[in-house]
């Protein structure tokens, strides 16, 4: 049997991850030194975040309509997709002015949607399961 | 670093909240005065910006005046005019500027760039001095004359004997002045250096002599909104400054006004006075923005607190300290008016109601709905202090519908005959507005 063609949505969706999780580090260093610039790597971080798992999104489409990937992996894809909606959220809340675009608010959402990307990464991310197979890649 | 404790969940609630509703702005006249009402602070998810399209003035459209007063154009098609003087023969100066730009450092920023540049606000400045010789009779100037050119983002200005001083965004100038001058072309002695760039964020440096002619004073605005920008840019801003007139030596006079955009001495008592544009993103009705009498050695809040000791939590670390010593302002001009210009009446030339006290050119609010502002008003003064409610000089700067605006009024001078000038920098004009039994 061949091997299966690789969503190319996956290594996508990684990136994005990695992205918004990076914004809970540069939250945590605001948090301890509240020098400003570190509010404003979060804030670019979470807004390049979100696009690059926009763009993640259109190419798990692709996958479908190109028979790259088989059925949705509903886990993942519940992870990644509230991972996505509170750091959307906390963009508008890092558009706030100095500390509290960071501190509460902030750092709980980056915090939460690292939390949930972690798992979603830990899961391999794949929003979709392998078509050979029908199981996890 | 000292820090602070929270409460995870609890924090989180305000967010799901403010998702779902936002905070209603209340009536300007409640913040009117010495005590005005101060709401709750609120933080926004989306901060209710609401600016009108600028679409200029057609023919023969003009604002419209206090009653019995006429409105004309005294020039029109001007670069941005934002600063008006009025020289001792009669000539009268427009200083054509706009910000030096400012680079975005988040997100945010290239957004609301965008959106204020709908109401004109990024129109690029004239960088230049025009000067206007009124004509006997008609309020028409005769003569039209760019009187100092190749400035930058120059703002404020004023005649001391023979001394003509401008204060460009980064720099105090010094030119010689003969009576009857239309044009300087020698480039000026750089008297004193201000803060300005990198960042520049309030660029705009306002300026008043004192009422014996030996010292000037030079209002500098905060690099931030609310020290978004860092602590470090702040050093020396947010300030009204005290500059020896001979030897450009300078201090710091007062400090802790966010943005003091206009200063003026108040003519019986010879009392500095300033307007200030104070901070946003805490609601439609805070914070009032303010005219008040500047006290040497001053602090009048920014960034820690605002209205004396109402502390602003997006400030870290805070200062009790400095919180503890917050000057109240004299008087609240109610949120976001954005208040640009300040001229204190010289007698009753206009009408008995305008002998004593202060025009206020409001330049008007780009976050908050329903707007606030684009209107000349009055203080009404009794013994050198603001007392009484204000009353509306000039209005009709706004389209009917609030979505569009003719023109944003800015600077204000008297010209020789006691006819009250308007500089409106949305619009490209400068406004006459005059008794009607005068010329």
């Amino acid at each position: 049997m061949t091997q299966a063609p690789t969503p190319r949505h996956r290594g996508v969706i990684g990136a994005g991850g990695v992205i918004l999780i990076a914004a809970f580090v540069t939250d945590c260093t605001y948090y301890t030194t509240a020098l400003w610039q570190w509010a404003n790597f979060s804030a670019w971080l979470i807004t390049a975040g979100l696009i690059v798992t926009l763009i993640a999104v259109i190419l798990l489409l692709i996958d479908f309509a190109t028979g790259r990937a088989g059925r949705l992996n509903a886990g993942n894809f519940i992870l990644v997709g509230a991972a996505a909606l509170l750091s959307l959220v906390n963009a508008f809340v890092h558009s706030r002015d100095a500390w509290t675009s960071v501190v509460p608010q902030g750092i709980l959402l980056s915090a939460a949607s690292t939390l949930l990307l972690l798992i979603a990464g830990g899961r391999g991310w794949s929003l979709a399961m392998s078509r050979s197979t029908g199981a996890r890649p | 670093m000292s820090r602070t404790s929270f409460r995870p969940v609890a924090a989180l609630i305000p967010v799901v909240a403010l998702a779902a509703c936002g905070s209603k702005a209340g009536d300007p006249a409640r913040q009117y005065g010495s005590d005005p009402y101060l709401p709750e602070p609120h933080e926004y998810l989306l901060p209710p910006m609401s600016v009108p399209k600028a679409i200029g003035w057609k023919v023969g459209e003009t604002p419209t005046a206090f009653s019995g007063l006429k409105v004309e154009a005294l020039a029109t098609g001007l670069e941005h005019p934002r600063t008006l003087y009025t020289l001792p023969n009669g000539d009268i100066l427009v200083v054509e500027s706009n910000s030096p730009g400012t680079e975005p450092f988040r997100p945010k920023d290239y957004i609301a760039g965008k959106v204020k540049a709908r109401a004109g606000a990024g129109a690029k400045g004239g960088n230049r001095i025009t000067l206007l010789r009124a004509a006997d009779g008609n309020g028409k100037p005769a003569l039209r004359t760019v009187f100092i050119d190749h400035l930058h983002s120059p703002y404020g200005i004023t005649l001391v004997g023979d001394t003509l001083y401008v204060a460009n965004t980064d720099a105090l100038l010094a030119f010689s002045y003969v009576a009857g001058m239309t044009q300087i072309t020698s480039p000026g002695v750089r008297l004193a250096d201000l803060p300005a760039g990198p960042i520049d964020h309030h660029w705009t440096k306002s300026m008043a002599a004192s009422a014996d002619g030996s010292k000037l004073y030079i209002g500098v605005g905060s690099n931030s909104n609310i020290t978004e920008n860092g602590m470090a840019v702040e050093e020396g801003r947010a300030a009204i400054y005290e500059v020896d007139r001979l030897t450009g030596a300078m201090r710091i006079f007062a400090s802790g006004t966010r943005n003091p955009t206009s200063l003026a001495i108040e003519p019986q008592t010879h009392q500095l006075f300033a307007v200030v544009n104070e901070r946003d993103e805490i609601g439609p009705d805070l914070v009032p923005d303010y005219l008040t009498s500047i006290r040497e050695g001053g602090f009048y809040g920014w960034p820690y607190s605002y209205w004396g000791s109402h502390v602003d939590v997006r400030v870290h670390p805070q200062r009790p300290d400095l919180v503890a010593e917050a000057i109240k302002p004299d008087y609240g001009l109610s949120s976001h008016v954005a208040p640009l210009g300040l001229l204190f009446s010289e007698g009753q030339h206009l009408s008995p109601e305008f002998a004593n006290g202060a025009f206020v050119g409001e330049h008007g609010s780009w976050d908050r709905s329903p707007l606030n502002g684009y209107q000349v008003i009055f203080v009404p003064f009794v013994d050198g202090r603001p007392a009484g409610k204000p009353v509306t000089v000039v209005t009709g700067f706004l389209g009917e519908d609030k979505e569009t605006v003719h023109g944003r009024p800015v600077g204000l001078a008297l010209d020789q005959s006691g006819a009250l000038l308007v500089a409106d920098d949305a619009g490209n004009t400068v406004w006459r507005v005059s008794a009607p039994h005068a010329f």
